[in-house]
């Protein structure tokens, strides 16, 4: 049997589920990298350059801890997910970096995406999985349609049960957290930060509770335009958020020099200072953040939200 | 209506014949001075890339000396000059400036729009003279690159050190304040003909280094520490591989040729990344470095902003190019943290190795 490694680490927050229904489809095994901890991460610095943004290092690290284990690790090359919106310039080139970074001890399988411009081109690179594993053609399309439909499924469910309903949320203050998916529901680049609120008895929302369109409808000022995926995500749920008397505050974490964060939060503190009232934190983390000085940024700010 | 523009090396010559012959009104932000870096950087985001922070104090100081109209160009994809734009236009807005930010999306709109946009400047103006001013701009960017192309020849060559940066620098200084086609080209070609009059040693076989990486930070000499001048006083020929002509015929010229001509750089980079675009300039970094190699280049120089997405994505695959092709790349990236210091000591290492090594191969052969 096929042994397909899964890094735990950038894609896999958001879409784990559709990538290992496709493989098990398949009749493969699935492995997944542990959570992310001290020594995949020194992997991660080890293999990748000074500049290279944590997560993306700590995504090398993933890739490095389970190489020796699986037949091919899968990293799928995202360039854009939906109509006019694409991903950071890292997501296109992330199968060839690993490679290169790993000294090509690793071998790699990818699933492209590009929905904007080329959406054929998800079956040039499913036909050359294909070829690899040997497996016919005809059941990888399928397998990668009934995984696509359970996802989509999935998601649409979740946002039935999960959805942040302003009226619902309004009996209760809370806060939000907001920041790339893997760097929030990480719990080790997070420092845990969702358990640490979770532990105080604090209500958190993040974007995944807000559904896809009421995050497009707020995304001020790239409604209609194009855009980062993440940025229409993370923009759109800070202006919903800030909307509601009930979230006393928007805590933001983000990695240390992140290209497209500069960008993001640029627009939520300028437009947060002028036209909303609500306190904003914003917590930046590196390889060498401190827990103990987190925690405290954090008190100070729960107490100051009170 | 006063227009303003941002700076990008010699980009302001053509852009002047541009505007002048147009007769569009316009404030143009001083040359290589720190003022509108420093305007820039106080009200950029920290982690922005550093072309963002110029090019947003450039447009400060434009305004801030009297112009009431910025023209800038965005586009659809992956790396952040196409949200440039938009972004510069909110932080000017949240500082109460009064301006009309124009942001085209090339990838999007038709010509007709495009006229459309840019309406409030060419109103009233002979579109005769737009037309004549875009060919003069186009044939001016080819000149200028002409005339740099000749510096870099002469200056690692000259007999006596110094009268090349003093042509050019004069250059600047009488380009600056000319107005016009006209006047502008007489310049252009007055300084080439004193260049090609400076003595030379023929005889002299220099290092050759290509700088491959980000266009902005290769081409604007203010932010590179002018690298280009520095290596060719050390006696070195440089290929900047990031010349606006490149660009231009790229992207215009051979789309308008009934030929298809694969973009060299470009195919040759997919070497390492198997896709079309990793954003900016990624791939053809990678394929100008292998090119240089093939090209009997001594070392390959890689410069890039600090932050920048794609250039970090195109330095994973160096330490293969290096080995397999047998060239010695060094990436310096650039911030305004930058100290010349540190950035002259790792230059000057970096030519002595590729010399001693040169030396080697000739003693050898
Ligand atoms: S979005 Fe930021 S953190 Fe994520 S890969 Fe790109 S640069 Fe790295
Ligand atoms: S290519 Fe680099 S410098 Fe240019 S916009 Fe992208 S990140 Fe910034």
């Amino acid at each position: 049997m096929i042994t397909i490694g899964l890094p735990k680490g950038l894609f896999y927050f958001e879409h784990n589920m559709l990538w290992e229904r496709f493989f098990k489809n398949l009749g493969c095994n699935v492995i997944t990298s542990q959570d992310t901890n001290k020594q995949i991460l020194d992997y991660g610095v080890k293999c990748c350059s000074n500049e290279t943004c944590l997560p993306v290092k700590v995504f090398h690290g993933h890739v490095y801890s389970i190489k020796d284990i699986v037949d091919y690790v899968f990293i799928p090359r995202y360039i854009s997910l939906d109509k006019n919106e694409y991903t950071c310039p890292k997501f296109c080139g992330l199968p060839d970096m690993a490679v290169l970074n790993l000294k090509r001890q690793v071998k790699v399988l990818e699933v492209r995406i590009h929905t904007d411009m080329f959406p054929s081109e998800t079956f040039d690179s499913l036909l050359e999985i294909s070829r690899v594993l040997n497996i016919k053609y005809s059941d990888i399309i399928e397998a990668f349609k009934a995984a696509s439909k359970e996802f989509d499924e999935y998601i649409q469910n979740r946002h039935k049960f999960n959805q942040y309903i302003k009226d619902v949320s309004s009996t209760k203050s809370a806060l939000s957290v907001l920041g790339h998916p893997y760097m929030i529901y990480d719990s080790y680049l997070s420092m845990t930060l969702l358990d640490k609120l979770t532990r105080r008895s604090i209500t958190v929302y993040t974007p995944k509770d807000i559904d896809h369109e009421t995050k497009r409808r707020n995304a001020y000022p790239f409604q209609g335009k194009v855009f980062w995926d993440v940025g229409f995500e993370l923009l759109g749920s800070a202006f919903t958020f800030a909307e509601d008397k009930n979230i006393k505050g928007l805590i933001y974490l983000t990695p240390f020099a992140c290209g497209v964060d500069a960008f993001i939060l640029e627009f939520i503190e300028r437009r947060i200072k002028s036209h909303y009232n609500i306190p904003l934190l914003k917590l930046t983390i590196d390889e060498h953040t401190g827990e103990a000085g987190f925690d405290t940024r954090l008190e100070a700010f729960l107490d100051m939200v009170g | 209506m006063k227009v303003t523009f941002p700076h990008m090396g010699n980009m302001y010559v053509p852009i002047k014949v541009l505007l002048d012959t147009s007769g569009i009104d316009y404030v143009m932000p001083p040359y290589c001075t720190n003022e509108p870096l420093e305007l820039g950087i106080r009200h950029s985001p920290e982690f922005a890339c550093l072309p963002f922070k110029t090019i947003l104090g450039d447009f400060i100081y434009g305004v801030d000396n009297g112009a009431d109209f910025i023209l800038f160009a965005g586009g659809r994809g992956q790396c952040r000059l196409g949200y440039y734009g938009d972004l510069q236009a909110e932080i000017l807005k949240s500082l109460d400036y009064k301006v009309k930010f124009v942001c085209l999306d090339l990838t999007n709109l038709t010509p007709k729009e495009i006229l459309n946009r840019i309406k409030p400047l060419t109103e009233g103006k002979s579109i005769l003279n737009i037309i004549k001013g875009i060919i003069y701009a186009v044939k001016t960017v080819y000149m200028v690159d002409n005339l740099n192309e000749l510096a870099r020849y002469t200056r690692c060559r000259e007999i006596i050190k110094g009268q090349t940066d003093r042509l050019i620098s004069q250059f600047h200084n009488l380009a600056q304040k000319a107005n016009g086609y006209k006047n502008i080209s007489d310049i252009i070609n007055l300084t080439k003909k004193s260049l090609r009059q400076i003595p030379v040693d023929k005889k002299y076989k220099p290092v050759k280094v290509s700088i491959v990486g980000e266009m902005y930070v290769s081409t604007h000499p203010n932010i590179n520490f002018q690298l280009e001048k520095k290596l060719g006083n050390m006696g070195v020929e440089v290929q900047n591989n990031l010349s606006i002509s490149h660009w231009i015929t790229d992207h215009f010229v051979r789309k308008l040729l009934p030929i298809k001509f694969k973009k060299e750089p470009h195919e040759a980079g997919k070497e390492y990344m198997k896709t079309n675009d990793i954003g900016g300039h990624g791939i053809h970094t990678i394929g100008c470095s292998i090119l240089s190699a093939k090209n009997n280049f001594d070392g390959v120089i890689h410069l890039y902003p600090f932050t920048c997405m794609p250039e970090i994505i195109a330095q994973c695959a160096f330490s293969e190019v290096q080995n397999k092709y047998d060239i010695p790349i060094m990436t310096l990236i650039i911030d305004e943290m930058t100290g010349e210091a540190g950035y002259m000591t790792r230059l000057e290492a970096f030519i002595d190795m590729l010399k001693m090594k040169s030396e080697v191969a000739t003693t050898n052969n």
